[in-house]
């Protein structure tokens, strides 16, 4: 009987989330006519791409007990180095987007020497990444914004992987698709591999991983690393969907993204996580940013309120926890 | 050896062997930048650098009473932003007078302060997750506040009487109040009840809770000194630079934070020196001034800023493993 | 009992301000059992540290199998066949047991880990070992005890030659030490080399082939268990030093009031329906298993940890304790088994720590009275004994028994009635521990009323005036001092388990 313990617990959470995102979707289409549209769909979806990228590669450095808060510059400043490359040195949209990629890795591995190996605290060391990436993102762009191809453009073929036009002319959010795999195989990752084992382990007890004779800086190096890759993936995603990529922004999108993952049952204190839960978590954040507007609050509004929600899970986690330890 | 022989000198261990050193560092770069900067030495160039010094000076000392307590607030820079906004939109749109919209400011900083200290200290939530939530929850009132419009703040002719806290003619009077309520903060720190718990409970949480002191009420102050200086800080920041913007301020937490973490104030709590403090924000002041006189954005001046926190903090780790 | 496996041979070993091991010799031979034995802070698990490469050796050899090895990490031990089973637990709370065992070399299926296989050798492992615990349990769920099975389990199925059990019966019941005794037993016969570190007297006759005793860091000697007795062992373990007699009766007055009453206290598993007086002037002992609620009790009624119900009263009036704010206004103060974490300020002055619990009399209006607070500092200082160069000196400068003498001066200064030691002696050199039995003596004579919870049964039988049993979150038991066996105690402590 206490076999299953473990599992339905996570699940339970999961599920929970999930309602919560069925019942943000109810209230909407109930509250707003112009919100029961396709059209809004495609909004939601187009928003949520890379903030759940962000998400799946934050939720690892999360459960390590750390943070990474260098994601949303970071995202904004691979994007521009990525469309720098296409616009005005000719290079091919692949290409470039490989070295957005190699960008966001070697940054997240930045971040995971700063903390793994030199035990900087990890607000403090991604913090600094997160005005460096900054600074670097404006420099790479020489403080233009950037556009990656548009459609019709030659090489503007990535963006029908996110959001594909068939000859009728229907939009079809693809990226969804992908999303949901690269999250499907990520929580395969933390759940049945060693990155994601030692990666919990590090998170629920350091001392214990490391008198186990684990190479713990390698594997607190990864989730960092592993951040990095998806904040590259994100920035991909981000370019693919929005038209003009502006140096200085960026800033805002790592709570989102972190929101995202603890709404979805990532403790903040680390140790433990999932990535499907991550993953349905960052849709409550997506669909109160796409659907405050249509019930009248406008766009700052989301801010306030993604902050409120930010504090109201931790809260939640932290009520929960006090009530586990009574027992 | 021989460093070790120098900090025992009486007056050097008096002053602080860091101190000393970064004093120099702030006299080598002043000498530097005037050597190899066409007209850097003279007035212009230092009130330009002091009008930086002064909004950064405070958010910096009150970072530093978060940061003794084993905390960390980097929300400080879009909550100096907001305070500036609506105090600021205040006067300007709904005829608030001067005097009361200052004090506008420091309530405002004055709340954000209570609003993270209470969740820190009473919820216990991360204090970098209420860092970021109420960043952009600052950036969000403060938006909705001024309905996106930026704030400009009226000159000294004008009725702009507030500008004479930052200067009055030539003589910068924002030094003199920045220097004494710098002592004042390092009285707090220093001499009182509040400080000495602020420090230790920075060092050891627990055990000050178990000699019967109130921890969550003494957290909680540390964060509300902190709210009200970056209401203090936003004064200074309009009173130099008269418009501010929604949706920013974010790039001045980094550079507060290392004003503080330079000076010797350690990240994981109960060391902090607010003369320290003093000292490495007009190094980040006078950097700044520097970059921007070399001829360079402000977008070096992010990166070099990170560097020095990372390479800050990393002496402080190493020191902690040495002691250990 | 075979050739010998291995051999440590003038281990030198210093930490800032401590000589921790001094020219300690030891050897482990196969197939038999060798007690490490030693007062706290003899350097028994210091030693050990050393030989699976937690610490490295200032100076020395270890010989392991006829080469002489120079471990770094506990990885190369435990490849090397050297593993350790650790006082403290080690396990991640998050995983289950068997992804626990097998922590650091799991099986793989490609890239997959192999959990199934996992928690079939887990399950295999406990079937040899005869445990019944289930491999997908996740650990925090599990009582201290099977924990500590499992980190035995851990220990075993790495292919260890020589195994170091550091107090594993500290946390056990008597039927699972019986469980453990069977596994070292078995191990024995399959030639491994076995240390065992105990403070039990009984447990090393039972159970061990030899004895070394180690004293104040260095090595006393060597035994052979069967030709030695419990008197031999005691006396070179304790040397010069002499302690405080053992008490044989009450020094408590018959009519000495009652300062603390402590009715059906409850929080949470650990604390369950606890009720007990305390008079003045008396030491009350806390006896008990490790976790049996002991330090939990404590804590509740210090108010450090939330409670659900129960009264507390001092000197006969109801009080309501609900922080240490609370109890320290009642005039309780707790001095906690682990001072770094909750009893100094480390980075702190003697002073400052000692105005800890009591700055506001210590205030020139908003200023802090330096003078008069380095004046009483200096006042306990001297009635304490306390052995620093000053009052401003950093507290984390002082040895283990000075700190604690900190602590005790932190509640003097607050002028508490009612202190609560909770392993006083822990992590104290030998010399030092008579000095603070002989504070508490003192304490107690002067009227302050003392509750004390230790695991040292010695401790127990010298310093109580009277003793309280705990298992299992429940007072099992109240017994004088002159009515107290060890056998009795013991007995108690495991009444309520399975």
């Amino acid at each position: 009987m206490e076999k299953k313990k473990v599992p339905a617990k996570i699940f339970k959470q999961e599920v929970i989330v999930f309602l919560v995102v069925i019942a943000l979707l109810i209230f909407f289409c109930v509250a707003s006519q112009d919100f029961r549209k396709y059209t809004t769909i495609l909004t939601i979806m187009d928003y949520s791409y890379y903030i759940v990228l962000m998400a799946i590669g934050v939720a690892f450095p999360l459960i390590t007990g750390g943070v990474d808060l260098s994601i949303g510059t970071g995202l904004v400043c691979y994007s521009l180095a990525g469309g720098y490359l296409i616009m005005f040195k000719g290079w091919p949209t692949g290409l470039a987007m490989i070295v957005s990629i190699l960008f966001g890795l070697a940054i997240g591995t930045l971040n995971g020497i700063l903390i793994g190996v030199m035990d900087l605290p990890p607000f403090l060391g991604t913090l600094c990444t997160c005005m460096i990436t900054r600074g670097l993102g404006s420099i790479c762009s020489k403080n233009t914004g950037i556009s990656w191809p548009t459609t019709g453009q030659p090489g503007s073929w990535f963006r029908s992987i996110f959001k594909y036009e068939t000859a009728g002319g229907t939009k079809i959010p693809l990226g969804f698709i992908w999303v949901l795999l690269l999250a499907v195989i990520m929580h395969f990752v933390l759940n049945h591999t060693k990155i994601g084992r030692y990666t919990i382990a590090i998170g629920s007890n350091k001392e214990a991983a490391i008198l186990s004779g684990i190479n713990v800086k390698f594997y607190h190096i990864m989730a960092y690393t592993i951040s990095g890759l998806f904040a590259a993936l994100a920035s991909i995603a981000y370019s693919a969907v929005f038209k003009t990529v502006l140096p200085g922004t960026g800033a805002g999108f790592e709570l989102e993204a972190i929101g995202g993952a603890i709404i979805g049952g990532v403790s903040a204190t680390g140790g433990a996580g999932s990535i499907i839960g991550t993953f349905i978590g960052v849709f409550v954040i997506c669909l109160l940013k796409t659907g405050l507007p249509f019930i009248g609050l406008q766009a700052n509004w989301q801010q306030i309120v993604t902050g409120l929600v930010l504090i109201g899970s931790v809260m939640v986690d932290i009520i929960k926890k006090r009530r586990e330890a009574k027992k | 050896m021989n460093l070790k022989k120098i900090k025992e000198i009486p007056i050097v261990k008096k002053l602080g062997f860091n101190r000393i050193v970064l004093t120099g560092v702030l006299v080598l770069m002043y000498v530097v930048l005037s050597l190899i900067v066409d007209k850097f030495a003279g007035m212009p160039r230092i009130m330009s650098a002091l009008n930086y010094a002064y909004f950064l000076g405070f958010l910096s000392l009150g970072v530093t009473f978060v940061i003794a307590t084993g905390g960390i607030d980097f929300s400080i820079g879009p909550v100096m932003f907001c305070c500036a906004l609506i105090s600021g939109y205040c006067l300007t749109s709904h005829g608030v007078p001067m005097l009361l919209s200052l004090i506008i400011s420091v309530i405002v900083g004055f709340i954000f302060g209570m609003f993270n200290g209470y969740l820190v200290a009473y919820w216990r939530v991360p204090p970098f997750i209420v860092s970021m939530a109420s960043m952009n929850i600052a950036k969000g009132v403060a938006s909705v506040f001024t309905k996106t419009q930026s704030v400009s703040w009226p000159q000294a002719a004008k009725g702009g009487w507030f500008r004479s806290l930052v200067k009055v003619g030539k003589f910068p009077v924002g030094i003199v109040i920045f220097f004494a309520i710098a002592i004042v903060c390092s009285i707090v720190l220093n001499h009182t009840k509040a400080g000495r718990y602020i420090l230790s409970l920075g060092s050891n949480r627990e055990a000050v809770r178990l000699s019967g002191v109130d921890i969550k009420k003494w957290e909680m102050l540390a964060y509300v000194i902190c709210g009200i200086l970056v209401g203090i800080a936003a004064i200074y920041f309009v009173g130099a630079y008269t418009t501010v913007q929604p949706g920013y301020g974010d790039q001045y937490n980094n550079e507060a934070i290392a004003g503080c973490v330079m000076g010797g104030t350690s990240m994981a709590g109960g060391l902090a020196s607010i003369g320290g403090t003093v000292i490495g924000v007009l190094i980040i002041a006078l950097l700044q001034e520097g970059i921007l006189a070399l001829g360079f954005t402000k977008d070096y001046q992010l990166i070099i800023t990170g560097l020095i926190v990372i390479v800050a903090v990393y002496a402080d780790v190493m020191a902690r493993r040495r002691n250990n | 009992m075979g050739e010998v496996i291995l051999e440590m041979k003038k281990i030198d070993k210093s930490f800032p301000g401590v000589h921790a091991l001094n020219n300690v010799d030891f050897e482990v031979k196969r197939g038999e059992v060798h007690a490490l034995m030693g007062e706290n802070g003899a350097g028994k698990s210091t030693l050990m540290k050393v030989l699976t490469g937690i610490y490295t050796k200032d100076s020395g050899t270890i010989i392991y199998e006829g080469k002489e090895v120079e471990f770094n990490s506990t990885r190369e031990a435990q490849d090397a066949g050297i593993v350790i089973v650790h006082q403290e637990l080690n396990m991640v709370g998050h995983l289950t047991v068997a992804q626990n065992i097998f922590i650091g070399r799991e099986f793989k299926k490609g890239i997959r880990i192999d959990d199934k296989k996992m928690n079939e050798e887990a399950k295999k492992l406990f079937d040899r070992l005869n445990i019944d615990i289930d491999p997908t349990m996740t650990m925090s769920d599990l009582t201290v005890g099977k924990q500590q099975m499992c980190e035995i389990a851990k220990a075993i199925s790495h292919d260890a030659k020589v195994i170091v059990f550091d107090e594993p019966s500290a946390a056990l019941t008597e039927a699972e030490i019986e469980d453990l005794f069977k596994i070292i037993k078995d191990l024995r016969e399959q030639q491994m080399g076995i240390v065992y570190i105990s403070h039990r007297m009984d447990e090393i006759k039972v159970i061990t082939d030899r004895v070394t005793v180690m004293r104040d860091g260095c090595y006393v000697g060597t035994l052979i268990t069967e030709e030695s007795t419990k008197d031999d062992i005691v006396n070179m373990m304790v040397g010069r030093v002499i302690y405080e007699e053992p008490k044989t009766k009450s020094q408590v007055a018959a009519d000495a009031p009652v300062v603390l009453k402590v009715e059906h206290l409850n929080a949470g598993r650990m604390v369950q329906d606890i009720s007990f007086e305390l008079h003045k002037g008396e030491i009350l002992g806390f006896s008990g298993l490790m976790g049996a609620g002991r330090t939990e009790t404590a804590r509740a009624i210090f108010g450090a940890d939330p409670k659900e119900s129960g009264d507390i009263y001092v000197n006969g009036q109801l009080v309501t304790i609900n922080s240490p704010e609370d109890a320290v206004r009642a005039g309780i103060g707790y001095l906690s088994e682990d001072r770094k974490r909750f009893g100094i300020v480390v980075q702190k002055t003697v002073a400052e720590n000692t105005t800890m619990a009591d700055l506001p009399n210590y205030m020139k209006g908003l200023f802090i009275d330096r003078k008069k607070e380095r004046d009483v500092a200096r006042k306990f200082v001297d009635s304490l004994a306390t052995k620093t160069p000053s009052v401003d000196q950093m507290v984390i400068n002082l040895s283990g028994g000075n700190q604690q003498k900190v602590v005790i001066a932190k509640w003097l200064c607050k002028n508490c009635d009612i202190l609560i030691f909770d392993e006083p002696t822990r992590g104290i050199d030998v010399g030092a521990k008579n000095e603070i039995y002989k504070l508490m003596n003192k304490l107690a004579s002067e009227g302050k009323s003392i509750i004390m919870i230790s695991s040292e049964m010695t401790e127990i039988l010298r310093m109580s005036d009277r003793i309280v049993v705990m298992c299992e979150g429940r007072k099992t038991g109240e017994l004088t001092i002159e009515e107290t066996t060890q056998e009795k105690i013991m007995n108690l402590a495991t009444r309520d388990i399975n």
